[in-house]
């Protein structure tokens, strides 16, 4: 089996989208052979619209962007429709995340690329929308199915039962297993920390124009 | 004021004198998700290609008007592009709005949001997600849903009343 992991994030590293890849790879249980895709500008390589044909699944992970797909790896999913995928025996699988605490916000970028789905006539496996996105990179250390990762651990582990048998079940819309009201107050909290360490004030996080 | 963003070169859609109107000069950068807008210059992007600025445009605003290709059920490319690029429109905390998270507002005014989609073979699933993503991007904002509509091709919004 042939697995195509690609990060949809903006950034080239340190992306929480690559880490969820990362973690994902631990949870499926094949001797697939993956290949890694970073598609964090508006036109995908040229290696990756000759290739992506040539794979079973394709996993997509991204952050989401104002309710939606980020305005660069739409412009991917529109270059790779017009170039067109001869195999329609690919089954495709997201992962979107974001920092609002409820996984249920990503539901609308996840039907996005359902969509995308549909007018490439390829498979549906799920989709999973992970709430609370912002605090993964800081539990990077915490094992999968564990702690504040108990809920996000359950849905990969259901997303892989799927990729090993190309099948499909319904999308998955979690969190982070953290108190709402504390991963807002340290939301808040690092924001004025990151703005201080670029010689502002707190108080320049209000500014209008 | 009413900001329409458009992928088409709105030569032919029906706007007024005080319309800010925005067209694709191919100069638009993608965000890059360095979250400059909040915490090196608050409220502007740091990107200079002239989209620094949409964040401010959204806080003159009244109505906002998406004219645009329908792209799998969100705004095309251009048009996401500079919605994911006015971000600094808001705040980076976070307040519950509709028993959900939602970023806090950073400017008082209300906005309105319109949507004129076209395209050819736009999939009834398509039309739903564009409804479903009008209204979520509508609570993010803390604004109002305007119109909703959708058409065959970008002509058929000449004469057609935004």
């Amino acid at each position: 089996m042939k697995i195509a992991m690609i990060n949809g994030s903006p950034k080239s590293k340190d992306s929480i989208s690559g880490q969820i890849l990362k973690e994902l790879k631990t949870c499926i249980n094949n001797d697939a052979t993956y290949t890694d895709y970073q598609f964090n500008k508006p036109q995908p390589s040229e290696e990756a619209l000759l290739t992506l044909n040539d794979f079973d699944i394709l996993v997509f992970a991204f952050p989401l962007y104002v309710d939606g797909i980020p305005s660069h790896l739409l412009s991917c999913l529109e270059k790779i429709q017009n170039s067109g995928l001869a195999n329609k025996n690919i089954t495709v699988y997201c992962i979107v995340n974001s920092g609002f605490y409820d996984g249920i916000q990503n539901s609308n970028a996840v039907e996005i690329l359902h969509n995308w789905c549909r007018h490439m006539g390829l498979k549906w496996g799920m989709g999973i929308g992970i709430g609370g996105g912002g605090a993964l990179l800081s539990m990077s250390g915490v094992p999968l199915g564990k702690g504040p990762k108990k809920s996000v651990g359950l849905a990969f582990t259901q997303m892989a039962k799927n990729i090993e048998q190309k099948s499909s079940s319904d999308n998955i819309y979690t969190n982070i297993n953290f108190p709402r009201f504390l991963y807002k107050l340290m939301a808040q909290l690092g924001w004025r920390q990151l703005i201080k360490l670029n010689g502002k004030k707190a108080k320049d996080l209000n500014y209008r124009y | 004021m009413r900001l329409i963003i458009t992928d088409t070169d709105a030569s032919f859609l029906k706007t007024n004198s005080e319309d800010m109107v925005i067209t694709n000069n191919d100069k638009i950068h993608n965000c890059i998700g360095c979250f400059g807008c909040w915490i090196k210059t608050p409220g502007k992007c740091v990107i200079t290609d002239g989209f620094e600025e949409m964040g401010k445009y959204f806080s003159k605003c009244s109505e906002l008007i998406l004219v645009s290709k329908c792209t799998y059920g969100s705004a095309s490319p251009f048009v996401k592009n500079v919605l994911d690029r006015a971000i600094s429109y808001i705040h980076p905390d976070f307040v519950i709005r509709n028993g959900e998270m939602h970023h806090k507002r950073r400017y008082s005014n209300k906005i309105k949001l319109s949507a004129y989609y076209y395209g050819e073979n736009i999939l009834p699933e398509e039309k739903e997600t564009a409804k479903q993503l009008m209204q979520a991007n509508v609570i993010n904002y803390d604004g109002e849903v305007g119109k909703l509509a959708f058409f065959q091709s970008s002509e058929e919004l000449r004469g057609v009343v935004l």
